[in-house]
Order: C-alpha cells, then structure tokens, then sequence
C-alpha cells in the first residue's frame, strides 16, 4: 500500500519511432511532426517528436503498473515542457504526496516526472488514484 | 496563424457520439506497450468488474469531438501545453460516449518570442445513460510570430 513519501518507479523507457507510428495509428493523431521528419523540421523542429499524449499515456501506464489492486485515476493533469525524440530514453518516476483513508478505500495524490538525461522533464504533473480498501475487489461503476 | 475570436467562449460543439470498440481499446493498450491483460481479455476484465475491456487513462483523448465553434486551428505548428483528467464512471468497450467540446478561455501573451496565443478548450463525455465519463481540459499554444 502507498505511504506518503513512497517513490514510485523509475522506470526506463526507450520511445522508438516504431511506438510513434502506433501511437499516430491508435490515437487517429496524425499531425505530420510525429512521423515525417522533413514536415517537422519545416516547423523549426530537430526531427519528429513523440505525442506529448503518447508520454502522458506511458507515464500513466507504469504509474497504474505500481498501484494497489483494483486502483483507477480520478484525476490526472500534467504540463508538456519540452520534447522527446525517438531512440531518446525517458524515465517514468513518481512521488506520494498525500493518502487520505475512507470507510470505502483510500486515494493518493501522487507527482509523476517523465525525465529526459541532460534536458528539462519532458512532462510534470499529478495523478490521484483511489482503491477500494481490502484490495482486490470491484474499481465500481 | 490560429484564428479565434474570444466572443465564442463558452459556446459548445454539437455532441459527437463514438462507440467504443474493443478492437480500439486494444490498439491503444498496445501502442503503449500495456501487458496488463484487463485491456485484452473481456474474461478478466469482467471478473475485475468492468462490463468489458476497460479503456486506459488516456484513451479519452482519442475520441472525436465536433468543431469547436468560433476556433480555427492549424493543423501542425501547435504546442499542447497541458492537459488535464477528470474521470467519471469507467469507459468499457460497447459504451457509446457522446463528447462534447467547447472553448474555455482564450489569452494573447506578447513574450521575448513574439506573440503566442493560449487556448485553453474543455470537452465532456457521457456514456449513453448519460453518466459522466471524463471531464478534460488541453491548453494549446500557437506561436504568432514577432512583434
């Protein structure tokens, strides 16, 4: 169970340009700057870069890998502060800023960092999931 | 050049009904390299207590919404700043979800970079018992050149 405090991960992920173009294809988001290299220069970047959604969409994913059984996000909201290419590495990492404890469950708020080696975080924000107490029983409806 | 007229605020797109396939829900869990089997396996996810495949946190942004009214984006040269969640009942394959879209704020910034303009737009879905599923807000950024 997450005490304040706890970190989270990290995790290292490697964003190829295979993950984008599935990630282009799952999302319907077909914005040029994240599949075609000479369209995304044209638009002062360095080459395509990853959906900022694609990394809101990781970090959520090892967030959630982390969690107590049967935890589901209430809220999420992150800010996008620079970019991420592909073959860069990011690592994933959290903190536990609050739980509070319910008759039903318990919800934590907790900081998620999507780092970039050598670069400003690519993505901050903060997530509140919520579990049911006992563990493993329904997420509800 | 993003044209926006700041009268329209507040004004809301048409809903936009989706169903959400199970098909959907799997090619998202996969483009995000998801192994957690409740996003593939109907029998897994019903017995952790979902009607079926449960969609993952962020699928909400992939569902269509009609033309916010009033707001003319470019289609590439636009910076999604921030993006926020607020969740509601779970969204499962077989739900139709009716979105709908509206502009929630508009600024002009004069920075060392020239002009930008911050477009704040907020979309709602609800499922078809016309429970809330996802409340989400995107603040966009169009860079407008020099001063």
């Amino acid at each position: 169970m997450w005490q304040v405090g706890d970190k989270v991960g990290p995790w290292a992920h490697t964003i190829t340009r295979e993950q984008l173009v599935r990630y282009a294809g799952a999302s319907g988001d077909f914005n040029p700057i994240h599949y075609d290299d000479e369209r995304a220069r044209e638009f002062g970047l360095p080459g395509v870069i990853a959906h900022g959604m694609l990394n809101m969409g990781l970090a959520a994913r090892y967030l959630k890998s982390a969690a107590p059984p049967g935890a589901r996000f209430e809220r999420y909201a992150v800010r996008f502060r620079s970019m991420v290419q592909p073959g860069q590495t990011v690592t994933i990492s959290g903190e536990v800023k609050s739980v509070d404890y319910g008759s039903s469950g318990a919800q934590a708020l907790i900081d998620v960092t999507v780092g970039v080696a050598g670069a400003e975080a690519a993505v901050t924000g903060q997530a509140v999931l919520s579990w049911p107490a006992g563990g493993e029983e329904s997420p509800g409806t | 050049m993003l044209q926006v007229d700041a009268e329209w605020i507040g004004e809301r797109a048409a809903p936009r009904a989706t169903e959400i396939e199970k098909g959907a829900i799997r090619q998202f869990a996969l483009a995000l390299g998801e192994s957690d089997p409740v996003y593939f396996d109907e029998e897994i996810a019903r017995r952790a207590g979902y009607r079926s495949l449960p969609a993952p946190p962020t699928f909400p942004a992939t569902l269509p919404s009609n033309p916010v009214p009033g707001l003319k984006l470019p289609r590439a040269g636009l910076i999604h700043g921030e993006q926020q969640f607020v969740y509601g009942a779970p969204i499962c394959a077989g739900d139709v979800i009716r979105v709908s879209a509206w502009l929630e704020n508009v600024k002009v910034r004069r920075g060392s970079r020239g002009i930008m303009s911050i477009v704040t737009i907020a979309r709602e879905g609800v499922n078809q018992e016309d429970v809330m599923v996802f409340q989400a807000r995107s603040v966009l950024i169009a860079n407008e050149g020099e001063i």
